[in-house]
């Protein structure tokens, strides 16, 4: 049985999203299955990242549909804005990791991943402790629980937003250019920890500039170009022979650049 | 060669001591109105809604761009009261602007991330956005609560009966206003310099983790 014909953990249908005159998706539609890893490819500005936003709708598109589990959400003419009660119904099942870290700073490593669990899933204190310390542990930081964000790599930082995000249960995990800060030494540590994610079925959609590591960790490769999903494929397909003369093009800008 | 003489000033210690307790009080009570209304102001103005802007930003420049002086002289009601809100609300321009600056100053993505665990918009604000806000704010609180300390003494004028007016008073009694006046001057200062030791020792706190 093909990833698109299980029954999918989240699906965008015909998503269009402009700032202004600026038309960034032209109508996008994807369907993700349960224990798919799918990436996202494409020269900056081809909407990928637009995309992975209007997944957990920090970004609202214009038009088209977005399920995941029991949130369903459809935009466009005569559909009222969703609410910010509803978005942050959303947003408990669908974690997401920026490029940025954005870790809390005012709060140590233990707290960022706490947070959630305790504020938003209204867990008690003693077992969101207890899943943040495992959830360090998961992402090889145990020894940083009490750490502040400013004391710690970006490579830390990054798998303590990983933690974090872990930390709700999220049905899909969205990962947003999540090396493309970091110095190439610590790519690897985080890589790994996605790696490990992926072994264990989580369901995740990532966009990277990571080539290798897409072409090794992902069910499916999305091409995206001028606002559309160009190609959509297994690695084979996408990476490995594309037809695609864009996608070629963009390909053979990452010869020599490779690593992952 | 002027002749310094303190001691001029023995009988009148308990009027100073009387009209620092006015200052204090004005400073104090204007000073808690003022946060009141400048982080509701300021709060709106960052996050309220768009109707709400321009009102709020005239209030502010109002009370900004005016002399205090003609704002408590411009109140016509008993000179206590007139002096409370006029402080209250001059205060409460100065901070509405400290707090939306602090608020704007943290980090847009500080919202994204407490959006993307599924906090509402109230809950990021205050649990992620103002504390971050609060320890930018520091220094130009402290600054503008110094100020508002001194601006107490434009009450004199209206006769209210703070620090400065009793050092009026004292003058016109003693013939010493050199005196006089470097005393009031002392303990202003007796009163104020702690409050910038304070404001570091809490600006320091505060920012244990960077």
């Amino acid at each position: 049985m093909s990833a698109a014909e299980r029954e999918p953990t989240l699906s965008v249908t015909d998503l269009h999203k402009s700032y202004g005159t600026l038309h960034v998706l032209k109508g996008v539609s994807l369907s993700v299955a349960r224990g798919e890893v799918v990436t996202l490819i494409g020269a900056s500005g081809s909407g990928k990242s637009t995309l992975l936003r209007c997944m957990n709708l920090l970004e609202l598109p214009q038009a088209g549909a977005l399920q995941t589990g029991r949130h369903r959400f459809a935009f466009g003419k005569g559909q009222p804005l969703p609410r910010d009660a509803e978005l942050a119904l959303l947003r408990r099942d669908v974690g997401m990791v920026f490029q940025h870290f954005n870790l809390f700073p005012h709060m140590t490593a233990l707290q960022n991943v706490t947070e959630g669990p305790i504020q938003v899933r209204n867990m008690s204190k003693a077992e969101s402790i207890e899943l943040g310390r495992g959830l360090l542990a998961k992402v090889g930081l145990a020894d940083k629980a009490d750490t502040f964000p400013a004391k710690l790599s970006g490579g830390q930082k990054q798998r303590v937003a990983i933690a974090r995000a872990l930390a709700m249960k999220p049905d899909v995990m969205l990962f947003d250019e999540v090396t493309s800060a970091l110095d190439p030494e610590l790519v690897q540590e985080v890589l790994t920890v996605i790696r490990e994610l992926a072994a264990e079925g989580m369901t995740m959609i990532l966009v990277t500039h990571e080539m290798a590591f897409a072409a090794d960790v992902s069910t499916r490769v999305g091409f995206m170009n001028d606002g559309i999903l160009a190609e959509l494929g297994s690695v084979e397909e996408v990476i490995r022979r594309p037809q695609n003369p864009r996608l070629i093009a963009f390909l053979n800008r990452f010869h020599g650049s490779r690593s992952g | 060669m002027y002749a310094w003489d303190f001691a001029a000033l023995k009988p009148y210690w308990s009027l100073i001591w009387q009209g620092l307790g006015v200052t204090l009080f004005y400073t104090a009570t204007t000073v808690l109105a003022g946060l009141l209304i400048g982080l509701i102001v300021g709060i709106l103005r960052t996050a309220g809604p768009r109707w709400a802007s321009m009102p709020l930003r005239a209030y502010i420049e109002t009370f900004r761009c005016t002399p205090l002086l003609v704002q408590l002289i411009g109140v016509d009601m008993s000179a206590a009261m007139a002096c409370f809100i006029a402080l209250s609300l001059y205060a409460g321009a100065f901070y509405a602007e400290i707090f939306r600056g602090g608020i704007e100053a943290v980090d847009r993505g500080q919202w994204e991330a407490g959006r993307a665990i599924g906090m509402r918009r109230s809950k990021i604000f205050r649990r992620i956005v103002l504390p971050q806000a609060i320890q930018v704010m520091i220094p130009a609180f402290i600054s503008q609560t110094i100020l508002q300390l001194k601006n107490t003494s434009l009450v004199s004028v209206v006769a209210v009966g703070d620090l400065l007016y009793q050092g009026t008073v004292i003058t016109a009694a003693s013939y010493r206003p050199l005196e006089v006046y470097t005393t009031i001057a002392v303990v202003y200062f007796i009163v104020l310099f702690p409050l910038t030791l304070v404001a570091d020792r809490l600006e320091r706190r505060l920012g244990a983790h960077r």
